[in-house]
């Protein structure tokens, strides 16, 4: 019986690695540099570092994985080439797009992303599907077959096939297909009808010509680190990726889904949140992670996180279900400076790993959101993973006086503690945002601050947000990789067929979710799952005939009898549209556009322990810190494995830990809970 | 003075408040035109009515602080109170765009002191008028366009006047979409008006009234250096609308010369046709927003603007002409002439600043209305699309092609939903290869699209530039113009005016093809491999 659990989050500068040990609850962490080039090279590192520490490979029961390696694939332009097939005549569809154009209003010089496909691999293909699946022209395999062929010549192995109302019938798709592969064996073929079967074709093509960029390069990195923990003797079958929707897939799944893992980056942390704290008191919770370049933000609302159906990826559309993260350029890194109103501005620049922050002493002269710790005496040389990194604090000081202090007549640390209050409003200002939108009140809500800075940042957020308590997990800085320990194995089926709420019936919808559940459990057996080990959940996608958008609306399981009421589903439509928009049209004609099923298996998690020891390390008794008034302050430096559970620290006071510095201003108090999640509150009227 | 810190905290939230009101506007519209077209803006400005950052829908910018004027024209000012809010649709009282386009604005008090404004303007789905949706082509006075509602007072302290709103309702073809949407945009105002309130609490108000002073005097002073940049001189440029949309056969001229002088600039009309009998005429506000948004484009697209730009510009405007004119012409196709008006205000200052200057763009890609007939068609609405074109080629590179440009940004509809909805199948919908103006850099590419009729209908396309296509500039040649045709391929294949109605039957099909951006440079200077 295998007795380990291990996570891996490779992010652009930290590969982190959480090895849990099922028998006792404990962890074993190891942070590394990631390795860009071939991110397995740090993983397998790191493992080895574990087997280091009496750790046996072959006793690793469980393997979850979250990469970014499709996100950097196509941030760097590293997808594989592309040959695409599409309906003859709509080459418009991939050009026009949605007509609009990103970023600036007023910069006329706008150009669309440079295209995924090169002009001559896009082959037109006569044939045509009409609005209701029939066929109106039969596809040319001729064609198809040239096409192919001339394509395979020029070395293309990765196929995208875009045709119009495939979502409808397949066939045109399919045939096309069976031809490619007849030609190249060994092809990648996207189908735009199994990639996202669902209306309008512009987000269908997008999203389906980004699998066909980026999956090769998925599947081979994949293969490597298979080859690679093979070796290691890793022997568990069961490994998995992490996904967008904040669910995880078999390493067999990823043929077809490479789409799936291009926001996964930030939702592993949401994930691990949700299942290790939303509960009870804590089932309303904003999770605040902040790193190096960014600040992502998350709301989950009764211990489920907040999801979208579509979203843009540097000005791509991908239409496939993510978790709601707003990401906010506003990490340790990001660099401020005085704007031509004479404004001090934060962001969106970030000195990035390279040159890094001015008190780093690579060769960065800008001041950052970290020079403005230093200055302020948040952090100091042993905050940065256990004082490998020095600090270079009069660089510091230098950056901000030049850049910000003289340009605005303030002293560097009036300028220091100025960039940090607008950094924390501007987070604050987000956060409220969001809340607005998504029509939930943020008093109602607990700030969880993760990543190596969300600490620092948390009292004076939920100060600005008028919230009273935050709460620092046990592992704040390795804490997506924990969570990947946390996730269930979701797969998403979808398909769409506009019908009028009103002529559709009960067998209608049925046909449809029956249809959708054969796909999903030939999909669970196909990536070696054990059918049955799963649970549907049904939702629909409505809107009032005319809406440009739709509302995922839930659908319960049949009723024994297997009927679905309708007037029930129409009484959830309007009510969920007035939650959502205000106001309903109780008069108005109602209509499905696309039917969505999400197949769970529930993986074994683990849980938090009551004897989670945070690593010792041993900090300075006290230093002078910054909390907003004139002067600095004497402070009480604590370290984290210090602070006894159920024990009350009171601010002021720096808490240490490997990872992470909690900034606690005077008011508020911290103390451990019984999981050791660190809760930080505030006295009234403080 | 106050802690700099503070202020600029201030200027971010105000920032974000601007979002959250536009998102309560998008998220609770009822109307497509709301949510699909982004068609509407939200504003925060100061106790003059002097924006402190420019909507998204740049465009609508200029019409509040003429609003607030008006207010304090019509209104004695101490009759002004917490809770009002004044609502008009009116393009010359209220100098709304057109009358579809309806505005709030609503006064913001902190205890009693009147400290700014509020106010939101968005596009409403009817408000009367000969054709449904009251922007009729063929207008040839505003009293065709449908209602318009002076600048009045919906709420007096915080009561709705019942009586002005159901004289709106009455007025309306859509009255659940129509006040459905003005509700919105009503609640969108007061909870800019209760969120600055909530700042002045939190920071005090003098704080926010300082932040607001600086935020004018940062946008007066960011244009003023970049306007002090310009060299001394005058350069004009001149160009023509197709029609008025009603006299089909007479182009309409537009015409500005820019003068630099010591860091102020000057954009005079004169010489711009006289006010048209169709509905293609725009008023002061719009001329503003054409001019910044050009200012902005070619000197520096990261300006911000705020109303403290205005004390470096300055405006000439011909009585009575196509540019500042009277009632009652009529207003409602606005988007050509602004479009037409940006190209040429564009080539001007790019004579000052070649660095970005641009070539002329495919302006409004024109609007299609399909109305099906027999079968029950007749009661059911009509397909309806907004179409972009191509931008021209700058001297920064080539122009982007098939999209909106400029001052629009509407999405195209999905052609699997139209097909999905409607008895037309689209049978074509490519991009027309080197339709873009030849240069050393390329104009962009417009589209072309091809519909068949399932059933028969009435079909209506209205387009501009068929005779007068996107110029090139430096050099670099024109773009093709936009084409209209019937029965494209066909024995039968007519080429219509770019602005025409015509009746066809079962089979029957037509093709829709915007302008194409003009050429930047001499074509042998063009970079190898573009």
């Amino acid at each position: 019986m295998a007795g380990y659990r291990l996570g891996v989050d490779v992010g652009g500068t930290n590969t982190d690695i959480v090895l849990y040990d099922e028998a006792s609850g404990a962890q074993l962490v190891e942070k590394l540099s990631s390795t860009p080039s071939n991110p397995a090279i740090a993983i397998l590192e790191g493992i080895d570092k574990l087997v280091a520490r009496g750790v046996q490979a072959r006793d690793i029961g469980f393997f979850a994985h979250g990469t970014t390696v499709t996100t950097n694939a196509l941030l760097e332009h590293k997808g594989v080439p592309v040959g695409l097939f599409i309906s003859d005549g709509y080459s418009g569809v991939i050009e026009v797009q949605t007509q609009q154009r990103g970023g600036n209003m007023f910069d006329y010089t706008f150009q669309r992303p440079h295209a995924l496909v090169a002009p001559d691999c896009v082959k037109q293909i006569g044939g045509r599907i009409g609005s209701r699946g029939e066929e109106i022209a039969p596809l040319d395999t001729d064609a198809v077959r040239s096409a192919a062929q001339e394509l395979a010549a020029a070395g293309i192995r990765s196929f995208a096939i875009c045709y119009i109302f495939s979502f409808m019938n397949p066939r045109h798709e399919q045939m096309t297909a069976q031809i490619i592969r007849s030609i190249v064996p060994d092809a990648t073929v996207s189908m735009s009808s199994a990639i996202l079967p669902r209306i309008r074709e512009w987000p269908r093509f997008s999203t389906t010509l980004l699998n066909a960029y980026l999956e090769p390069a998925l599947v081979r990195y994949i293969d490597d680190l298979s080859v690679g923990l093979d070796r290691l003797d890793i022997q568990v079958a069961q490994r998995f990726l992490m996904q967008s929707n904040g669910g995880v897939m078999p390493f067999s799944g990823v043929k077809g889904n490479a789409v799936h893992t291009l926001l996964s980056g930030p939702a592993a942390g949401v994930r691990g949140t949700c299942h290790l704290l939303a509960r009870g008191a804590f089932a309303n919770l904003i999770t605040m992670d902040i790193g190096g370049t960014s600040c992502d933000i998350a709301f989950i609302e009764d211990g489920k996180p907040h999801e979208v159906s579509g979203s843009e990826i540097e000005g791509r559309h991908l239409d496939v279900p993510s978790l709601d993260i707003v990401t906010i350029a506003a990490g340790g890194g990001t660099i401020a400076h005085v704007d031509r109103g004479g404004f001090l501005v934060v962001g969106p620049e970030s000195a990035g790993a390279t040159p890094g922050p001015a008190c780093f002493g690579r060769g960065g002269t800008l001041p950052t959101v970290t020079d403005a710790y230093i200055l302020c005496g948040f952090m100091n040389e042993s905050s940065f993973l256990g004082g490998s990194q020095k600090i270079d604090a009069e660089a510091a000081r230098r950056a901000i006086l030049t850049h910000l202090g003289e340009p605005l007549g303030l002293t560097p640390e009036q300028a220091a503690e100025g960039l940090l209050r607008i950094v924390n409003a501007r987070i604050a200002d987000q956060i409220a945002l969001k809340a607005a939108k998504t029509s939930v009140d943020v008093k109602d809500f607990t700030l969880v601050a993760f990543g190596g800075a969300g600490p620092v940042h948390a009292a004076a957020v939920a100060k600005e947000l008028g919230i009273d308590r935050f709460l620092v997990p046990f592992s704040p800085g390795a804490f997506s990789a924990l969570g990947l320990l946390c996730s269930d194995i979701v797969h998403d089926f979808l398909r769409s067929d506009l019908a009028d709420l009103d002529t559709i019936t009960s067998d209608g919808i049925e046909h449809h979710f029956k249809a959708l559940e054969e796909e999903a459990a030939g999909a669970i057996q196909a990536e070696g799952l054990s059918p049955g080990g799963n649970v549907f959940s049904r939702e629909l996608d409505m809107r009032y005939a005319g809406q440009g958008y739709e509302l995922r609306v839930p659908l319960g399981q049949p009723s024994p009898g297997g009927v679905i009421d309708l007037d029930a589903l129409r009484e959830a439509f309007h009510t969920l549209h007035e939650q959502h928009h205000g106001h309903s049209a109780r008069d108005g004609a109602v209509e499905i556009v696309s039917y969505r099923l999400r197949s769970t298996s529930v993986t074994r998690k683990i849980a938090l322990q009551s004897n989670a020891q945070a690593p010792a390390i041993a900090p300075e008794t006290s230093r002078r810190v910054r909390f907003g008034s004139d002067a600095a302050i004497e402070t009480p430096v604590v370290a984290r494995s210090h602070l006894p559970p159920e024990s009350a620290c009171k601010g002021p006071a720096v808490i240490v830990q490997f990872d992470t510095t909690t900034i606690v201003p005077p008011g508020w108090t911290a103390r451990i809970d019984g999981i050791g999640n660190m809760i930080v509150e505030r006295a009234e009227n403080v | 003075m106050s802690d700099q810190i503070t202020i600029q905290i201030i200027r971010n939230r105000i920032s974000t408040l601007m979002d959250e009101m536009d998102y309560s506007i998008y998220r609770s519209g009822y109307s497509t035109i709301v949510r699909e077209s982004h068609d509407f803006s939200v504003i925060v400005a100061d106790h003059e009515g002097r924006l402190l950052v420019a909507p998204r829908m740049f465009l609508h910018a200029f019409t509040y602080y003429h609003f607030v004027q008006t207010v304090f024209r019509l209104y004695d000012k101490a009759d002004i109170r917490e809770g009002d809010l004044f609502v008009s649709n009116h393009p010359y009282q209220g100098g709304v765009t057109h009358v579809p386009d309806m505005a709030t604005i609503a006064p913001i008090f902190h205890e009693g002191r009147l400290i700014g404004f509020c106010g939101a303007m968005a596009h409403k789905a009817d408000f009367g008028g000969t054709v449904p949706g009251s922007t009729y082509g063929k207008a040839t006075s505003m009293y065709q366009e449908g209602m318009m509602v002076p600048p009045v007072r919906l709420y007096r302290e915080g009561i709705l006047d019942r009586d002005i709103e159901r004289i709106i309702e009455a007025n309306t073809r859509q009255p659940r979409l129509v006040l459905g949407d003005l509700r919105t945009q009503v609640g969108a105002t007061q909870q800019g008006c209760e969120r600055m309130r909530g700042m002045c609490d939190q920071f005090g108000r003098d704080v926010v009234v300082e932040a607001m002073h600086r935020m004018l005097r940062a946008s007066a002073i960011e244009f003023g250096d970049v306007i002090a940049k310009l060299p001394n001189g005058r350069h004009r440029a001149e160009g023509y609308l197709d029609s008025d949309g009603v006299n089909v056969d007479q182009p309409v001229r537009l015409c500005v010369q820019v003068t630099v002088e010591d860091g102020s600039i000057e954009f005079d009309f004169t010489g711009s046709a006289s006010q048209r009998n169709g509905p293609i005429n725009l008023r002061r506000p719009q001329i503003e927003a054409c001019c910044f948004y050009s200012i902005i484009a070619l000197l520096d697209p990261t300006l911000k603007y705020g109303h403290g730009a205005q004390d470096v510009v300055r405006f000439k405007l011909p009585e009575n002409s196509v540019v500042n004119a009277t009632p009652p012409s009529p207003t409602s196709s606005y988007m050509p002439t602004a479009q037409r008006i940006v190209d040429l205000v564009l080539e001007a200052l790019g004579k000052f600043s070649p660095r970005r200057a641009i070539a002329h763009s495919g302006g409004t890609g024109g609007s299609l209305t399909i109305a099906f007939k027999g079968d029950g068609w007749e009661g059911r609405g009509h397909q309806y699309e907004i179409f972009g074109s191509a931008y021209g080629a700058s001297a920064l590179g080539p122009g982007a092609s098939g999209l909106t440009v400029h001052l629009s940004t509407t999405q195209c509809a999905p052609i699997e939903i139209l097909e999905t909805e409607y008895p037309v199948r689209i049978t074509r919908f490519e991009l027309v290869k080197g339709s873009g103006g030849a240069g050393r850099f390329r104009g962009g590419d417009c589209f072309v699209r091809h519909y068949e009729l399932l059933r028969p209908a009435t079909v209506i396309y209205r387009a501009d530039r068929s005779k007068f296509p996107a110029r090139g500039v430096a050099g670099g040649s024109d773009g093709l113009p936009s084409q209209f045709k019937v029965n494209p391929g066909k024995s039968d294949e007519a080429v219509m005016p770019a602005s025409s109605m015509v009746e066809l039957d079962v089979g029957e099909s037509f093709s829709i093809q915007p302008a194409a951006g003009g050429g930047y440079g001499d074509p042998k200077e063009a970079p190898a491999g573009a």
